[in-house]
């Protein structure tokens, strides 16, 4: 029987790999041999002085389980944190390209104190450890506009309705809603400071000639703005638009301790119901790799894609 | 430039006020939370929200992620009392007081031993359980120790940060040192690796940690230490909350219910094929 196109693939494939392969010079080799060395070496280390029971098998079961009363499957805890931690980035990602980008133009507006009050924000978002800064926006600001706007009894009547599924399916358990909110408001601002600055020097590298252009067939600032300089400005601050997305989700894990239950908290939760410490917090750590690395691939894509 | 420093004073003058002005309006609505009482809140809205952080076997969760433990026994059992709904919120240990007094929930319920440092800040209930702490060490380390042994400056504790265990320890044996982490597992972990002598902690853990790692872990002491007594906290400037919490306590004291709930979490055996050992 003749090797089908698909085998024949693979076989391109493999040969292909050892031609790159061949192609290793032998320091290339010697400098492979000793990292591989180290990295046992550092393993050996820890096997030896780290007295841990490795019980891998347990995680499987805290991403995804079969429920034995309901007979379904259905989320466990770690996935839960995935999702609500996808879903914390992206809401959040939006508002602070929102905020930031005011807070980038009024950096660069004509009147002073519009700028001076873009500075003071900036700086002082910048100048904060991101833990203190939380605390503050969430027990000064958050708190007191989910209170403010009765939020609460709101969520708790959907959580209660029929209807609740598509709103499940956007913002998670209901009841759970004031603080998936207060969590999104406080990493948006945080970040936004951050955008800011992005859009800032977007703005500012726009060339003054374009700008006067725009000024002497008649527009007004605000035209000038939508039309010839935010255009342009938002295309090219895509690439650090992208990282700063990025690490917004890393950010996000920050929000744990105003107990917004993402990916971090639940595994907090996780370790202090099982001692699972090191197996946990290692899953944890490569969802978070796997959405980033995943994201920073895409983002490339994109970006050759275009140019 | 006079017009730019009058314009930078401005912005700035604009700025101090509003960074002054939110701590007050935060202050505000924390009384605003207190002037009525919680209770009545919870007959209104029908349910009844208890913070707390997981901590085992207080509250812990299962294998399908659901909550269980004592903590949940006895807020399940208050809140059918009252006729409402319970709704839990897990708060990391750090910010708990804090989260209580804007009013993210109702009471606190985990644990939480009554101290004066606290009472400074929330009321607490009479206590609802007295939780017997016991030692976790390292065998090997401890090797001969007497109790008295461990109060030296020789020897290192771990314990979680801010939680009942710590307490005892530092109140038990104030000469020796004190290593503290943010949760439980991490703690034991220290002990395990030999960077700490020993921990302490509610049975039935330290029983079934010494269990699991029989070679390197023991108890060495078959006496349980007591601790202050835990309570629920609340707001202050609310007697009323305290009152219906403290009676229902007496109550549930008296019948023998809390104490039955209890000796299953922290005597017994009969929930560990709910969380994996």
């Amino acid at each position: 029987m003749p090797p089908g196109p698909a085998l024949g693939g693979t076989f391109a494939k493999a040969h292909d790999v050892l031609n790159r392969l061949k192609k290793l010079h032998w320091l290339d080799w010697l400098v492979l041999a000793v990292v591989l060395a180290f990295f046992g070496y550092i393993w050996w280390k820890i096997e030896g002085t780290l007295n841990y029971n490795w019980r891998w098998h347990l995680i499987p079961n805290y991403i995804l389980r079969f429920h034995t009363e309901r007979e379904e499957w259905f989320a466990n805890v770690l996935l839960q944190g995935l999702i609500a931690t996808i879903r914390i980035s992206i809401y959040a990602s939006i508002l602070a390209v929102i905020l930031g980008t005011i807070l980038g133009i009024a950096r660069c507006a004509k009147n002073l104190t519009i700028r001076m009050l873009a500075r003071t924000y900036l700086e002082f978002l910048r100048n904060i450890p991101p833990v203190v800064v939380i605390f503050i926006f969430f027990f000064f600001l958050s708190q007191q506009l989910i209170t403010a706007l009765n939020i609460e009894s709101w969520a708790r009547e959907i959580a209660r309705s029929d209807n609740r599924a598509v709103w499940e399916f956007f913002f998670g358990d209901m009841r759970r809603f004031p603080s998936l909110i207060s969590g999104v408001i406080v990493l948006a601002l945080f970040e936004s400071a951050f955008v800011g600055e992005i859009v800032r020097a977007g703005i500012q590298s726009i060339d003054r000639g374009q700008r006067e252009a725009a000024r002497s067939i008649g527009m007004s600032r605000t035209q000038e703005m939508r039309y010839i300089v935010l255009p342009q400005a938002l295309h090219k601050v895509m690439p650090p638009m992208a990282n700063q997305f990025i690490t917004l989700i890393k950010d996000s894990a920050i929000i744990s301790l105003i107990s917004v239950q993402e990916l971090t908290f639940k595994t907090v939760e996780l370790v202090a119901s099982t001692r699972l410490i090191f197996e946990a917090w290692i899953t944890t750590a490569a969802f978070y790799f796997v959405i980033c690395f995943g994201l920073s691939m895409l983002f490339r894509r994109l970006e050759r894609r275009k140019s | 430039m006079s017009i730019t420093r009058r314009f930078l004073g401005a912005a700035f003058g604009a700025t101090l006020a509003a960074t002054a002005a939110l701590p007050a309006l935060a202050q505000s609505t924390a009384q605003d939370v207190a002037s009525a009482s919680v209770i009545e809140t919870i007959k209104e809205r029908g349910v009844i929200k208890i913070g707390l952080s997981l901590f085992k076997p207080w509250s812990m969760r299962d294998l399908n992620g659901e909550l269980i433990g004592f903590e949940l026994d006895v807020g399940r059992q208050l809140a059918e009392d009252m006729g409402v709904e319970v709704e839990f919120v897990p708060t990391s240990w750090d910010g708990i007081i804090p989260a209580l007094v804007s009013g993210n929930f109702d009471t606190i319920i985990s644990g939480m031993t009554v101290t004066p440092q606290r009472n400074l800040t929330v009321n607490f209930t009479v206590p609802y359980a007295y939780s017997g702490m016991t030692i976790l060490a390292n065998t090997a380390m401890t090797e001969g120790f007497t109790l008295e042994d461990y109060n030296s400056s020789d020897v290192t504790f771990a314990a979680r940060r801010g939680a009942t265990p710590a307490t005892v320890i530092a109140d038990m044996f104030p000469e020796a040192e004190l290593l503290l982490f943010d949760e439980d597992g991490a703690a034991t972990q220290e002990v395990l690796n030999g960077n700490a002598h020993a921990t302490m902690a509610s049975e039935p853990t330290p029983s079934s940690e010494a269990r699991r790692y029989p070679d390197v872990l023991s108890v060495p002491f078959n006496q349980a230490f007591q601790a202050g007594g835990e309570g629920f906290a609340v707001r202050k400037g609310d007697p009323d909350a305290l009152a219906f919490f403290n009676s229902w306590i007496t109550a549930k004291t008296n019948t023998g219910w809390l104490k039955e709930r209890h000796d299953y979490w922290f005597r017994g055996n009969d929930w560990a094929d709910q969380v994996p050992e």
